[in-house]
């Protein structure tokens, strides 16, 4: 029986597993408890709560178990990606983002229903029906924030629906927040990347000519350039987009200080808004230096840029090489440096030059923009995808924006058109 | 009003239930258990106490008498006490060999009469038994301190957590069902008194093990009430039946003689079941563990839970033999594989675990062991190769947040809804994972954490280790090695239960789907729990407590009739 009675101690074996396993869960409940309790609707669905643009109309709102949306069905289309919906389909929706402040959790009540919480939105509902109008049906995005205080003021994703009425048969994507979610081929807007790097890294850039014959051949395979450029500066060649230019830019650089400079700029990292993660961008270090090589720098080979990650960066050129972290919630208080306020300006100035000698100021009118297109090739046969980053110098419209129309052909021509249609309203306010 | 209600007596609640737990395990666990004397061995220098039914002797100092001489075997012989107060010693297996009065012990034992000189491999010792008077007096010397804890005061407090666990659900259910959920609460507080009064009437005291049980059956009709109020009168039925069952194993499980018989039969009719549900059973959410009979749906797996233990444990002298651990790892096995066969993954886990620690207590050979575990892991292997739906699950583990809504649905809705109630939880009633799928069973444990809070929800589980340490404790006090394994076995059965269920539905293990012991709705696996319950109950030697325990006195009795007869 002292036998038997020894050996029972390996029933405590499992009494003791089971504590560690007691531990490990009320571990994991203080640390993601909060996230846990706010991630299905039915645990909130006690809470009283109002969801508004800048301007106090209601986007979305929830009150003794009535959930409802915006009374225009035009605006609750175009900010469907802005509040996102209430079985949480858009992931980075304001109602599944911003749960924590909507209903309150503590680790002792659980979920605590408050009553008549109210959180303002940075963006201007107004201009989101104007950026969705004018993208037109086309698939795409447009991202407009305040860069001295990081305010979101414009962010439409499309496709969209109407969370209140949503269609039989989703449009394709229709879910991504293409903003944020998403990452697509830069073209030439990632030739701001590699400028940069040029800018810090080539001591002679500015005394240089870049010769272009409407090609280049790179170990007998040839990158053929947007025109036939001739001898150019580097402002030019910026202005021209010239691939010829920035393909021999990126075999001087070589992959490594491109891709350091892709990481540095926010460009393949993850990045945050909110607390809400964004798509990383990719650059992919191709080293035997071939065509390919000189692609990356091109923003064609296998690179990706997250759109939002795009309209960071030019807000960081616009504000002296630091960003003031852009936010939905209100003015913002982080600020990261990306890189010498020397460099940015240099950048800023040549993305003046592009718009006065190359884009036209004609095509905005009365707005001081700096900007570069970039048309993407996507390599599946459809149109090239259209790209317009930058920002105004003007102190009383601090605007940084991005805009990508998904195969909507020339960067200037389709995506520049709709910043110029939403900037127009926006400065007008 | 009502909401005002419903949190106040939610501060409330968990105080009753730590104060029932914690009267409940300070009674069990409390005060030093004493020992029981059967009779005496005398050798040349002094005398060694027979505590046991089934006393192992050998050189070995975990021998329960230890004979610490040249030429005794580690393990020697066995000496067992019939329940009729005979005496009987086996030779298991020694080099030296086992003499009663010159004469040489076999197979079968022989039986030792009071005086009779025990030969040990050349060393002579004198068993001495005691005789009836003696005992009673010894026995009457055994005081009763461990009953400081008055029962009747922890089982009033038991009483009051019911009733507030009531109170919240009137103010929450709809007003069509509270009759019905008043019905059963009422039902279970009058089962409760009535065992009670039961135990009393017939002079056991001991009534914790009973107390953890409806403590457990309480939060399981609470859930019932909340989830389907419609059950609460049928759920109710099935506890009385269930209290009723654990009443019967109890009574028979009081003769070991008795009990030994049915060990066989119970093995081949087990084996019977399992098999009959592989060619007749119907499928239900991927696992074939089901048998309908008009409109009774029955679970026979869980009725061989019961069987399992029953056929699992054995008496010393049994423990010893090869043939015996042979036949026990081929009924397990066979009872694993079709387990698996009918996809009862869950179930067949919680008899592999449990046929661990048997097998371990049993023979405590790591060899043995390793050779099982080696096997059932091969089995484990097949079965997640075979079984897609299985491979899934294990898959799911650890990345359920990557698919809420298919593979880790009810992890992610549980611990979402469990997190939402907070230590105190929402209410009873309050909650709504009790309407996602199988929330009343597989992740009962949410639903807990979000209508009553984690709080309480922890007690629940401290109650079954409660159970378990009671178990261990009893170990060595058991009248025979059978009731000590019994008990262990059935708290590693319902440990290894609440395991998965609770860390399976919180992530922490892959995800199964079993029951938590009297808490997950259903009737087959609450009735199994109190049926097992009876085993643990078996085990508790203390004076007068536990009524599967006859009492010497009346043993004395019985056996004078038996004499005069």
């Amino acid at each position: 029986m002292k036998k038997v009675s020894l050996r029972a101690f390996s029933a405590l074996l499992m009494a003791m597993l089971i504590v560690v396993g007691l531990f490990v869960y009320v571990i994991r409940y203080v640390k993601d408890g909060e996230m846990w309790a706010l991630y299905f609707d039915e645990s909130t669905s006690g809470c009283e709560y109002t969801i508004t643009d800048r301007n106090g109309t209601v986007l979305a709102k929830m009150g003794s178990g009535v959930k409802s949306y915006a009374e225009d069905a035009n605006t609750r289309i175009a900010c469907y990606h802005l509040t996102g919906d209430y079985t949480g389909n858009v992931g980075t929706g304001a109602l599944k983002s911003f749960q924590r402040q909507l209903s309150g959790f503590s680790l002792i009540t659980g979920i605590e229903e408050r009553d008549d919480v109210n959180l303002q939105l940075t963006v201007d509902a107004e201009l989101n029906l104007k950026a969705y109008e004018a993208l037109n049906g086309r698939n795409g995005a447009v991202m407009i924030c305040n860069y001295k205080t990081g305010e979101v003021l414009c962010m439409v994703s499309s496709p969209s629906i109407d969370p209140l009425n949503p269609p039989e048969v989703l449009p394709d994507g229709a879910y991504i927040n293409r903003c944020l979610s998403a990452s697509f081929v830069p073209g030439s807007v990632f030739k701001l990347v590699t400028l940069t790097a040029a800018l810090e890294n080539l001591d002679d850039i500015y005394h240089r000519t870049f010769s272009c014959a409407g090609s280049l051949n790179v170990k007998g395979v040839s990158i053929n350039c947007t025109g036939t450029h001739g001898e150019q500066t580097i402002e030019q060649a910026l202005a021209n987009s010239c691939n010829c230019a920035f393909a021999q830019i990126s075999l001087e650089l070589g992959p490594d200080i491109i891709a350091e400079y892709a990481e540095k700029l926010g460009i393949t990292t993850s990045l945050t808004i909110d607390g809400i993660s964004t798509a990383s961008g990719n650059y992919d270090k191709d080293s035997s230096m071939s065509a390919a090589m000189a692609w990356s720098g091109i923003g064609q080979y296998n690179d990706l840029v997250c759109p939002y990650a795009m309209m960071r960066l030019a807000a960081a050129y616009a504000n002296g090489g630091t960003v003031v972290e852009p936010s939905l919630l209100g003015v913002s208080d982080k600020k990261t440096t990306l890189l010498s306020s020397d460099t940015a300006d240099k950048v800023a100035s040549m993305m003046n030059y592009n718009v006065v000698y190359h884009y036209g100021t004609g095509k905005f009118p009365g707005l001081n923009i700096y900007a570069k297109t970039g048309t993407a090739e996507t390599g599946d046969g459809k149109a090239s995808h259209g790209w317009f980053v930058g920002f105004l110098n003007d102190d009383e419209h601090p605007y940084a924006f991005v805009c990508i129309v998904e195969n909507g052909g020339s960067g200037l021509g389709a995506a520049g058109s709709v910043i110029n249609t939403v900037l127009q309203a926006a400065v007008s306010k | 009003m009502a909401d005002t209600i419903v949190t106040a007596v939610s501060y409330i609640l968990p105080l009753f239930a730590i104060i029932v737990l914690i009267r409940c395990t300070k009674s069990m666990l409390g005060n030093k258990s004493q020992t029981e004397i059967w009779g005496y061995i005398h050798r040349d220098d002094g005398v060694s106490l027979i505590s046991h039914w089934e006393n192992l002797i050998g050189r070995s100092r975990s021998a329960d008498i230890c004979l610490p001489y040249q030429m005794v075997s580690r393990v020697h012989a066995v000496l067992i006490r019939s329940p009729k107060g005979v005496w009987r010693i086996f030779d298991i297996f020694s080099k030296g060999g086992v003499w009663v009065n010159g004469e040489k012990v076999h197979g079968t034992g022989t039986v030792v009469h009071d005086g009779d000189i025990l030969n040990l491999a050349g060393n002579s010792v004198r068993f001495r038994d005691i005789s009836e008077k003696q005992r009673d007096a010894i026995e009457a010397r055994r005081t009763q301190t461990w009953r400081r804890v008055h029962p009747a005061v922890t089982l009033f407090f038991l009483t009051v957590f019911q009733a507030l666990l009531l109170l919240e659900l009137c103010c929450t259910a709809a007003a069509e069902n509270i009759s019905g959920i008043a019905l059963g609460f009422g039902l279970l507080i009058l089962l409760e008194w009535f065992c009670y009064f039961a135990m009393r009437s017939i002079r056991r005291t001991g009534f914790e093990v009973e107390t953890l049980a409806f403590f457990l059956s309480s939060i399981g009709l609470e859930i019932i009430a909340s989830s389907v109020p419609d059950e609460m009168f049928r759920q109710m039925i099935i506890v009385f039946a269930g209290v009723v069952a654990f009443f019967v194993l109890g009574w028979w499980l009081r003769d070991l003689d008795r009990t030994k018989t049915m060990r066989l039969p119970l093995a081949v009719i087990s084996l019977v079941i399992l098999m009959a549900v592989l060619v007749l059973g119907r499928e239900q959410y991927g696992a074939k563990n089901w048998i309908f009979i008009g409109s009774l749906s029955i679970q026979p797996s869980e009725f061989v839970k019961v069987a399992f233990i029953y056929v699992g444990a054995a008496t010393l002298d049994r423990l010893f033999s090869t043939k015996n651990l042979i036949m026990f790892i081929a009924f397990s096995a066979l009872c694993v594989i079709c387990l698996a066969f009918s996809s009862d993954f869950g179930t067949a886990l919680i008899f592999f675990i449990t046929f661990l620690v048997i097998s371990f207590m049993r023979s405590g050979s790591i060899a043995t062991i390793a050779l099982a575990i080696t096997g059932a892991g091969m089995a484990g292997f097949l079965m997640l190769r075979i079984k897609d739906h299985v491979a899934k699950r294990f898959s799911a583990w650890g990345h359920i947040w990557e698919d809420v809504w298919d593979s880790g649905y009810q992890q992610t809705h549980a611990l979402s809804a469990g997190a939402s109630g907070g230590l105190f939880g929402k209410g009873a009633g309050n909650g709504w994972l009790k309407d996602t799928f199988a929330g009343n069973t597989d992740t009962v444990f949410g639903v807990m954490c979000e209508e009553l809070g984690l709080i309480i929800a922890i007690c629940a589980v401290l109650a079954i280790l409660a159970l378990t340490f009671f178990a261990v404790r009893n170990s060595g006090h058991g009248r025979s090695a059978y009731y000590s394994i019994a008990a262990c076995a059935t708290a590693t059965m319902f440990m290894a239960q609440v395991a998965l269920n609770v860390f399976g539905s919180v992530d922490i293990l892959p995800f199964t789907g079993v029951t938590f012991p009297f808490v997950s709705r259903g009737g087959t696996s609450v009735l199994a729990c109190w049926m097992l319950l009876a085993f643990i109950k078996a085990g508790d030697t203390r004076k007068g407590a536990s009524f599967v325990v006859s009492s010497p006195e009346a043993q004395t009795k019985k056996m004078r009739e038996a004499e005069k007869a």
